[in-house]
């Protein structure tokens, strides 16, 4: 039998490098900046660090231990994970169950990644010949938006809302990658370059680079270092891969059926005790703004075929009922790949601690983090300030 | 269009089948579980739905219903054919189950959620007198000689 709960483990520290176009900067030097932030931030000295768990996509063999020297040479155990875009937010469960199982005090989540170099190395690496590789990320959530639109008259204009909202919450953001002077409007979200339709440029997340960390721990070790400030607890996590179901893709799906979402945020509501209508902040994996909307109802923050409704509304927006992607989400902040979901815990630590600056939302308690993972996987965690 | 004095192979063995009659549609290559039925595309040695390692292959096809597409703005991965930039993908249900990911043949405006398809071949590129063909599925209603 999984567990989902975790039993008194908190969020001790985050740092992160700002998510962008770096190509003078290695992976070892975005790490150290990132993972240098966090410990600052928990108040922690690397040889305090019980454990470690590096989240990177495309790494040569040894890039995580040799990028963890960058902070020192303690004998710590330190193992690289990998499970797509959901990379970070996977290496952040097991180091959250970790620590819950009693197996480490300190445990250091560092992701990193240079997605310009990754797509050429996928490019290199695929075969052409395989029938699947005429569906890419685009192709295939613009097939999730053209069976929205049949099944419930979505508008392109819907989609667009949401894309504006996320770039204008990255423009309060300083992490973020895309971070426009001037308010984005729906408009210029339509008017922006056809990728595959009904998705636009502006609907999809840029390729970047970046880094970003977590230091979770005992939440009683989290008062002690730093009795000046709430407690930001973890109270559940799961990640699930996908149950099979007749219309399964078998080849070239990005991400697996709806259903895993409902399935893992189902198993982290009960396991946390929290349910949608207790969450004030949501991040998703918004790849491409399609998923975003479904997401909106796969997580019961709003029912079946509601999703529509909700955004005329502005519900996801900042100041409305639970604002979602606050730090402007994959399509603003960014999507390096293995930070990505770390990018997630940062933003919603921030939050909950009311540290979120400019972003900062007035009602910040509790926030629910959600990956996807192509292959694929979902991953989700609940934060709440104790 | 294409020559059919030109032998045809597939840009990969084992998914799809080339028949020697250029006007027979091409089969998708599949499994069948022997205890629960359920079909699979590609083949699989054990069932997903019921974990019997009981698989046999099974032909898929060549009819389908579109369940959802899109048309993408950037070249057919591996074509060499200008006419395969900007090109049309679809999940497809067979009638046997399982749903696919294939490109389309045909504009935009020919597709709509629903539909009936058909599967053919499509020539992406040429290797000495053999052309290299993909599976994809146009419309059923359009005869495949108009195009």
């Amino acid at each position: 039998m999984r567990k989902t709960k975790l039993h008194d483990v908190a969020v001790l520290g985050v740092g992160m490098h700002p998510f962008g176009m770096f190509p003078d900067s290695s992976n070892a030097d975005m790490a150290r900046i990132a993972g240098l932030a966090a410990m600052k931030d928990a108040g922690v000295r690397f040889d305090e660090v019980d454990a470690s768990y590096v989240a990177q996509i495309f790494a040569p063999v040894m890039t995580g231990v040799r990028v963890m020297k960058e902070f020192g040479l303690t004998g710590l155990p330190v193992q690289r994970l990998d499970n797509a875009s959901a990379t970070g937010s996977a290496a952040f469960f097991e180091a959250c169950h970790a620590v819950s199982s009693g197996r480490y005090d300190v445990v250091m989540v560092l992701g990193f990644d240079k997605m310009t170099s990754m797509i050429q190395e996928t490019s290199m690496n695929t075969d052409p010949a395989y029938l699947e590789d005429s569906i890419l990320p685009a192709g295939f959530f613009a097939m999730w938006a053209t069976r929205r639109i049949h099944e419930r008259g979505t508008k392109p204009e819907h989609l667009a809302r949401i894309a504006a909202k996320n770039w204008n919450n990255g423009a309060l953001n300083p992490m973020s990658q895309r971070r426009p002077d001037k308010v984005i409007t729906a408009e210029k979200v339509l008017g922006s370059r056809m990728v595959a339709w009904p998705l636009t440029a502006m609907m999809s997340c840029p390729i970047g680079d970046g880094a970003a960390c977590a230091i979770v721990g005992r939440a009683d070790l989290a008062k002690k270092l730093r009795p000046d400030r709430p407690v930001v607890r973890v109270l559940a996590s799961d990640l699930q891969s996908e149950r099979y179901e007749r219309g399964h893709l078998f080849m070239g799906p990005v991400v697996g059926p709806a259903r895993m979402t409902v399935d893992t945020s189902t198993a982290v509501y009960e396991g946390s005790g929290v349910g949608p209508k207790d969450l004030d902040l949501v991040q998703v994996h918004d790849a491409f703004v399609i998923e975003e909307l479904e997401y909106y109802e796969l997580l019961g923050l709003c029912g079946r075929g509601e999703a529509e409704a909700c955004i005329e509304r502005g519900d996801f927006e900042r100041g409305g009922r639970v604002p979602v992607s606050t730090d402007g989400g994959l399509i603003a902040r960014g999507h390096p790949g293995g930070p990505t979901g770390l990018a997630q815990i940062w933003e919603t630590t921030l939050q909950l601690r009311g540290e979120a600056g400019p972003r900062q939302l007035e009602r910040a308690r509790t926030g629910l983090c959600q990956m996807m993972g192509g292959g694929s996987v979902c991953c989700i965690s609940v934060l709440q300030r104790s | 269009m294409s020559e059919q004095t030109k032998k045809r192979r597939p840009v990969k063995t084992g998914y799809f089948t080339v028949p020697e009659n250029p006007a027979e549609a091409p089969r998708l290559l599949g499994s069948r579980c022997e205890d629960c039925g359920e079909h699979f595309f590609p083949r699989r040695a054990v069932c997903a739905k019921c974990l019997s390692e009981r698989s046999v292959e099974a032909p898929l096809g060549p009819d389908g219903t579109l369940y959802s597409f899109t048309f993408v703005h950037f070249p057919l991965f591996g074509s060499m054919k200008m006419e395969h930039v900007g090109y049309g993908v679809g999940q497809i249900d067979l009638p046997e189950g399982p749903r696919v990911q294939v490109p389309l043949a045909g504009k935009q405006e020919e597709f709509s959620v629903g539909m009936p398809l058909v599967a053919e071949l499509e020539s992406i590129r040429e290797e000495g007198d053999t052309e290299v063909v993909i599976l994809r599925f146009r419309p059923a209603v359009a005869a495949g000689g108009a195009r």
